[in-house]
């Protein structure tokens, strides 16, 4: 096994089943229903985090202005270093974040913006929200929260934005600059986002979800110099776009082959977390192509817990590590609407590791 | 491990209140041109000044080819517009670049959140379930770059957004040169649009940090920022790939640094830009007494211009090199900032002159640098050092270098 190969170990998730990877597991294992009734905006019903409030979750301290998909954000991060990387840091300067978002929280701009439009002068906003107007306040905000001091990167991508974050994280790791780097996204559930979905997608799409999956990344050696066992190798990251949606499978298919070069390993695929979405069909055909004709078990968290956007590619790397990984490789793709199509594969970390 | 490939800039494009396309840029930053003017782009009744650097004169359909500009927002547009005029002035046709694996990252404050206040102004007026579909269609921050996928035709391509605020320009540059330097992509579309909107300009102003009339960075009576729009995108490739096309090489990326405060959600902390400056020394193999240049982010605000002096002096010492700030005339762009002066510091290098600060009317002390007042000047430029500082205390500082053989 390559010492500078980039590997998972470890992560964490708050999400509709609650805080932390053991209720997500759980809950994906016995495939149960993680959406509750609504309404949320023109949605009936919504995979929503429990019970989470900012204030009570993170403490009354420093979380008077701080928006939902912040906290959500930083009650993750907070769970994933408690559970793998102990403070103080060895080295906080070579402690990385790169965090995905759709676009940061559109309730918080929009509010912002409102009340701009609706106050007696039209400067009369709250100086202390204009950060959450920012998309990327919530990488910055967990960076204070936790004294995070190497480089800290928002990315955007729609329903990529999982990968495109692991994709981020991996070249991030080859410049050397990084002991760990925490990679994950998150999205919020709000009115204004339940609204926009509802209108861009046209009516009648399963319920959204939100949450925050987060995973600590490292090399290999740095890994086991530390004590900790690897979860997965991120063996490929592959991206591709089509114009016309029929050419969508297309896409996807060559993206994963050209993945499973990478890998070098095409036979060895055993679990495939598929995005699921409007692309669904073109997904599972693009999938059937590249495998040629197998069929691996599949783990599916979005008829479960929603769609979490631009959370969602995350999501399907969490069902990866929830599902557990005894041999082969492990595959996760995405569509996205706007053209673009995205794959990863994970390996398991193999004997001697 | 491969070996590290040389990454070099051959073409720019440029959406600017100065000028579009790389020329009438070039030739703005050379004059000292102002983009200033009052904000049209909202209602600005009730504010008691209300300066900004609007694009006036863009017209989508004179650049974007395939698209149809009412899929896109106005930061789009902006960013497919950029791409388009940074192809042609590399000289690569879309079959060209069709046939390459490429990268396209793009960086943003806003995103389309122009479109979010019209989305919110319909609400206001008319209950606030109404949506137009359209503009919830286009709104996503992935956009910006998945736009100019669309636009081109790419198909193997890694399409990305860097929203890290007013960094993200640098931010997305410093990745276009990863994916290159290590073989992983022939071609790299990169850099940053914003569109001004009532919300950032509202922020700002709440702040306390808009400029009355004009931005005066590095100046004694400087009073704020003025907010900008527009687009900057630069094309990248390996070195031996443009030698072998014939391309016009503006400069070379040298290497660059990313840092995160952690210390203040808007405040920039001087030690942290101090230890980015000498990290991106480090990766691109540069020391301080080589920087002929530094492009300051430069904000014009009272505390962001004092910070960044004494982080700039804990590098250089008393006597550092000339460092303007390109926001006198083209106010801050937001996530275009740092790839719109990335571009001028490329154009800087290529044709041997200093933009100058322009709107410079008294030497502060405090700062203390020589910010080349009102005129550019004539200058053999051998390293230049861009800046960029964030919201989140996200920090990004990139070297660019005049290419010469090895």
């Amino acid at each position: 096994m390559d010492l500078d190969a980039l590997v998972i170990s470890g992560w964490s998730v708050v999400s509709p089943y609650g805080m932390g990877a053991g209720p997500f597991r759980d809950g994906l294992r016995a495939g149960r229903d993680g959406t509750s009734a609504g309404p949320y905006g023109p949605f009936e019903r919504a995979g929503v985090v429990p019970d989470f409030d900012v204030a009570r979750v993170l403490g009354r301290k420093g979380t008077r202005s701080m928006d939902r998909v912040t906290g959500l954000t930083v009650a993750t991060v907070g769970r994933l270093l408690d559970a793998y990387l102990p403070r103080p840091f060895e080295d906080a300067e070579r402690v990385g974040l790169v965090l995905g978002t759709g676009s940061g929280s559109v309730q918080s701009i929009m509010d912002f913006t409102r009340d701009a439009l609706t106050g007696e002068r039209p400067y009369h906003v709250d100086p202390a929200r204009f950060p959450n107007t920012v998309m990327n306040r919530a990488a910055g905000q967990s960076a204070i929260w936790y004294g995070l001091k190497g480089p800290n990167t928002t990315v955007a991508g729609g329903a990529l934005t999982g990968l495109l974050a692991l994709s981020y994280t991996a070249r991030l790791h080859r410049g050397g600059g990084c002991d760990a780097i925490l990679c994950g996204a998150a999205e919020e559930i709000s009115e204004q986002r339940a609204r926009l979905e509802w209108h861009a997608n046209g009516p009648g799409g399963g319920p959204l979800g939100e949450g925050c999956a987060m995973f600590l990344t490292e090399r290999l050696d740095t890994a086991r110099r530390n004590g900790r066992a690897p979860l997965a190798v991120v063996r490929a990251v592959r991206f591709g776009a089509f114009g016309a949606p029929a050419s969508a499978g297309e896409a996807l298919r060559r993206c994963v082959e050209d993945a499973l070069k990478d890998a070098g390993a095409p036979d060895d695929v055993r679990l495939v977390a598929p995005a699921g979405g409007p692309f669904s069909d073109h997904e599972s055909a693009a999938i059937g192509a590249a495998l040629g004709g197998r069929r691996p078990p599949e783990v599916r968290g979005r008829p479960l817990i929603g769609d979490t956007s631009a959370a969602s590619a995350a999501f399907q790397l969490a069902a990866v590590l929830a599902a557990g990984m005894d041999d082969g490789l492990a595959l996760v793709t995405s569509i996205d609407r706007e053209g673009t199509v995205g794959c990863a594969l994970l390996g398991q970390p193999g004997a001697g590791t | 491990m491969e070996t590290a490939r040389r990454v070099v800039i051959t073409g720019l494009g440029a959406v600017t209140s100065i000028g579009l396309g790389v020329e009438a840029f070039a030739a703005g930053l050379r004059e000292g041109r102002s983009g200033v003017r009052p904000i049209t782009a909202f209602d600005t009744a009730g504010f008691a000044h209300a300066n900004g650097c609007e694009v006036t004169d863009f017209v989508p359909e004179e650049w974007i080819e395939r698209t149809d500009p009412a899929e896109l927002g106005r930061a789009s547009r902006f960013s497919v517009a950029a791409a388009r005029m940074a192809l042609r002035d590399a000289r690569l046709t879309d079959a060209d670049v069709r046939g390459r694996a490429s990268l396209v990252s793009m960086g943003t404050t806003d995103g389309e959140s122009r479109d979010l206040d019209d989305l919110v102004a319909a609400q206001v007026e008319r209950g606030s379930e109404h949506v137009d579909p359209a503009l919830a269609r286009r709104i996503g921050a992935g956009r910006l770059s998945s736009g100019i996928v669309a636009e081109l035709g790419l198909t193997d391509v890694e399409a990305v957004t860097i929203p890290t605020a007013c960094a993200a320009g640098n931010y997305a540059v410093g990745y276009g040169f990863d994916a290159v330097r290590c073989g992983d992509v022939d071609l790299a579309l990169c850099g940053g649009a914003d569109a001004l909107c009532r919300k950032t300009f509202t922020g700002f102003y709440r702040l306390g940090t808009i400029a009355p009339d004009a931005c005066r960075p590095f100046d004694r009576g400087r009073q704020g920022i003025l907010t900008g729009e527009g687009a900057g995108v630069l094309v990248m490739e390996s070195l031996g790939s443009a030698l072998a096309r014939g391309a016009r090489i503006y400069a070379e990326v040298l290497g660059y640094g990313l840092a995160c405060d952690a210390f203040h959600p808007v405040a920039p902390d001087r030690d942290g830009i101090t230890r980015c400056i000498r990290l991106a020394h480090r990766n691109a193999g540069v020391r301080p007494e080589d920087v002929d240049l530094i492009s300051a982010h430069g904000t014009g605000t009272k505390a962001n211009d004092v910070t960044e002096s004494g982080a700039i002096r804990q590098v250089f010492g008393e006597s550092p090199p000339p460092t303007v700030s390109i926001k006198a005339m083209i106010g801050h762009t937001m996530g275009a900032a740092s790839a719109l002066s990335s571009a001028a510091c490329a154009l800087a290098i290529d044709q041997g002159f200093i933009p100058p600060t322009i709107n410079h009317t008294e030497f502060d002390p405090e700062c203390g640098l020589d910010c080349v007042p009102n005129e550019a000047r004539v200058a053999d430029l051998r390293i230049v050092q861009n800046n960029a500082l964030a919201f989140g205390g996200n920090n990004a500082v990139i070297l660019f270098g005049r290419y010469q053989e090895r």
